[in-house]
């Protein structure tokens, strides 16, 4: 059976753990907000809820760990005053890279 | 491009047959990646509508949620709504499989979560308000929501990445592989053919060479019969 973790500041950490979630980790650094991501990785948890903010900041260290992997599975969240500009992005490029080049074929 | 050839190739029959079969191979090999391409992208496409529509539903969750929570911390204070969310209990059961999508395995979220009242959650009602109890069913909610994002994306990756990998290999066959076998079997085939063609001339040199030799002796013959 597999678990939730959640990675951010502390008012997300608060909610989540208020809507459930036990294994959660308070960041306010990247060097923190690594080590809790290297934590959770070890305890093999499968979905790691992380703030778009820390996400941004240890990107490379994501990526480095999960490349394409299945699991875990990274859920990236707004915090309590951010937009999410970022994630959909992310998901506006690959779909630019992977059906673009369909497009001009 | 055009007389790109595979280095160091025997100009012989038993090659040219060889190479036919692996071009024949690479032909089909081609056909069947083109189909798991599309097939790819038609899977593709129909997990992009459903992303849309669940991300725009986990953020506006979100949101309430954590509006929910703030009109909590001004009610209680900060730190009785971090204490009081020290002692709720793990509410969240995932269980994750996998399916696979042309041979891709891609993750399927199942979220067993109980519905909980006030009283489950397990924290004390003397210090907490109401605006808690309705923040911490926000946050419930939205985890919901969160973890389907989270399996959506993923697989959305998960696919992106091997439509890529299939549209390269794709490509490396159609532009590069086929080609090359094609005009390997050309000069093969050519070289063959120069080499009977020589062979004919040869064997037509040699003939009218013996010719020669043999009118040349009938002619001795007769002289000496003269003689």
């Amino acid at each position: 059976m597999s678990s939730v973790a959640i990675i951010g500041d502390i008012d997300t950490v608060s909610g989540f753990r208020l809507g459930g979630v036990k294994k959660a980790e308070v960041v306010n650094t990247p060097d923190e907000a690594i080590a809790a991501f290297d934590k959770f990785l070890d305890e093999e948890i499968s979905i790691i809820i992380i703030t778009q903010l820390m996400a941004n900041e240890i990107r490379n260290h994501i990526d480095r760990k999960i490349g394409s992997s299945v699991l875990p599975m990274i859920i990236e969240i707004p915090d309590k005053d951010g937009s999410s500009e970022g994630s959909s992005d992310q998901i506006n490029d690959l779909i630019k890279r992977v059906i673009g080049v369909e497009m001009v074929k | 491009m055009a007389q790109d050839i595979i280095d160091g190739i025997n100009p012989t029959r038993m090659e040219l047959l060889s190479l036919k079969n692996r071009t024949k191979l690479a032909v089909k090999g081609h056909g069947l990646l083109k189909e798991k391409r599309d097939a790819l992208i038609k899977e593709f496409f129909d997990i992009l509508d459903r992303v849309k529509g669940i991300r725009e539903n986990a953020e506006l969750s979100l949101k309430e949620a954590n509006e929910a929570l703030v009109e909590a911390q001004i009610a209680m204070g900060d730190l009785a709504v971090r204490k009081a969310a020290l002692s709720v209990k793990e509410s969240i059961d995932v269980e994750i499989t996998s399916r696979s999508v042309m041979g891709v395995a891609v993750p399927v979220t199942n979220v067993h979560m109980e519905e909980r009242s006030i009283i489950d959650r397990g924290y004390g009602f003397s210090d907490t308000t109401i605006q808690l109890d309705e923040a911490a069913k926000k946050f419930e909610e939205s985890l919901k929501y969160l973890i389907e994002l989270g399996e959506v994306e993923k697989t959305i990756f998960l696919l992106a990445e091997e439509i890529e990998a299939t549209k390269r290999r794709v490509n490396a066959l159609e532009h590069i592989m086929i080609p090359r076998f094609q005009n390997t079997e050309k000069y093969i085939d050519m070289r063959l053919q120069e080499m009977e063609r020589e062979n004919f001339v040869r064997l037509k040199m040699i003939r009218s060479t013996i010719e020669k030799n043999e009118k040349a002796a009938a002619a001795k013959e007769a002289e000496n019969a003269e003689a």
